[in-house]
């Protein structure tokens, strides 16, 4: 049961992008368009999946005091090897990723995952852990990128949707990022205390029936 | 001290274990990497070489190269510096080396690439000139590099239907030199034939109505082009 929720906690409870507000600056960036999003994220999911298992493996070895840089050499080591065979071996996605490849070395995500999860778990939970986070961030990314194309450019992964004179331009530039952001975090936020007042309603009356 | 040099020690060791590992994969992807960048580039050529308007290619197909080495056959211009040409009046540059082809027809082929700023920085374009008796014709042109300019708005430039908007256009109004609308002052027109008519006679290229909001983007690659341009009749024309 526990392992399912290191696996399920990242989807919407503590949902990387919208609950615990990490990985800012790719997010921003790239969310122009669904596909943008779903490509940076997938690549931070492999990136983030393999690190925190490697940290996790190493977890033991390595001193409290110099645990920052060798987690960023880990995650950097990743991010260079998935360029490389991306450049190599997946030439067409690589030119149209490649910008954001780079990017994932600093996102927080992953430097937050190490620290708060990898390094004092074992390595299937850290495992289930980065896989978890990787599809909520995911998910977040395509969600957000869905919102900003459909209203700057009237169209989601590509397929139109409705006719020009409903674009927003401003949806694709970086006021809009920050708008569909707020107002998606704001919706996450409510979900989440609609949930608590069930349970609190739920619990409630459990106790009048006692 | 001792925990000092341990815990040095062991940051050296993880360090050394990473740089082996990434120099590894290094070693195994990058000639494929190689091939791979090769490949993109011998399409684009191709793809330059092809008539815009009846799709067929310029030259035989068995002049197309294929490796490395034949298309090395082709260079009839290279400098060390990696540059050709730089242009103080449209701040573009001719980069090394410049290959020549031959038509069906006996008409030379220059087939550039050359570059300019773009709104976040290079905005690369490959493109072939067929010699004609009045000048040099621009045939086709593919924007093959463009990794900084906007998502959405700037990155636009690489789609297709972009694209075509630059070529052909006849010597007549490379003279001239070539201008995106805006800068001509001429209100975007809907009518592709006037649109033909407005490249091909006055040099005038429109984008602002596929493209919205990104005007430094296709302005790069007018002044690529004019920079070929002004390389072709200094340097080439004889």
């Amino acid at each position: 049961m526990s392992e399912l929720r290191n696996f399920t906690k990242g989807f919407v409870k503590e949902n990387p992008t919208f609950v615990q507000a990490l990985g800012m600056c790719p997010t921003l960036a790239t969310t122009t368009s669904a596909v943008n999003g779903l490509g940076m994220g997938l690549a931070t999911l492999s990136v983030l999946t393999l690190s925190n298992i490697v940290v996790s493996l190493i977890r033991k070895f390595v001193p409290e005091k110099i645990r920052i840089p060798i987690y960023i050499v880990v995650i950097a080591s990743f991010v260079t090897i998935v360029d490389l065979v991306m450049h190599a071996f997946t030439y067409q996605l690589w030119r149209t990723l490649g910008l954001f490849i780079p990017l994932i070395v600093v996102n927080c995500i992953i430097l937050g995952r190490a620290e708060a999860f990898a390094s004092k778990n074992g390595v299937f939970a850290s495992f289930l852990d980065g896989l978890g986070m990787g599809l909520g961030f995911t998910a977040s990314l395509v969600l957000l990128g869905s919102v900003r194309e459909l209203l700057g450019s009237g169209t989601i992964f590509g397929l139109p949707v409705w006719g020009k004179a409903f674009n927003v331009f401003a949806m694709i530039l970086p006021p809009g990022a920050y708008i569909a952001l707020g107002m998606l975090a704001g919706l996450f936020s409510f979900i989440g205390i609609k949930r608590r007042e069930r349970q609190k309603a739920k619990s409630a009356s459990e106790k009048v029936k006692a | 001290m001792r925990e000092v040099v341990k815990t040095g020690l062991i940051l050296f060791i993880f360090t050394l274990a990473a740089g082996l590992i990434l120099g590894l994969v290094y070693s195994i992807t990058s000639p494929q990497i190689a091939n791979a960048e090769l490949n993109f580039k011998l399409s684009s050529i191709k793809e330059v070489m092809t008539d815009p308007v009846t799709g067929e290619l310029l030259i035989p197909q068995k002049d197309i190269p294929k490796t490395l080495e034949e298309l090395n056959q082709k260079v009839f211009m290279s400098d060390d510096s990696g540059v050709l040409y730089t242009s103080s009046r449209y701040g573009g540059k001719v980069h090394s080396p410049a290959y020549l082809f031959t038509s069906r027809d006996g008409k030379k082929i220059y087939v550039l690439e050359g570059s300019a700023i773009g709104y976040g920085g290079s905005v690369v374009c490959v493109a072939a000139f067929v010699k004609e008796e009045d000048g040099f014709k621009l045939n086709a042109l593919r924007v093959t590099s463009y990794s900084q300019e906007t998502p959405g708005l700037g990155a636009k430039i690489g789609e297709k239907e972009v694209m075509e908007r630059f070529y052909p256009v006849p010597p007549e109004a490379l003279e001239k030199g070539l201008k995106v609308n805006k800068d001509a002052g001429v209100v975007p027109v809907e009518d592709p034939e006037k649109m033909k008519y407005l490249r091909e006679h006055e040099g005038v290229i429109q984008t602002s109505d596929i493209m919205t909001g990104a005007t430094l983007t296709p302005r790069a690659v007018v002044n690529t082009i004019n920079t070929m341009y002004e390389f072709l009749r200094g340097e080439v024309n004889e």
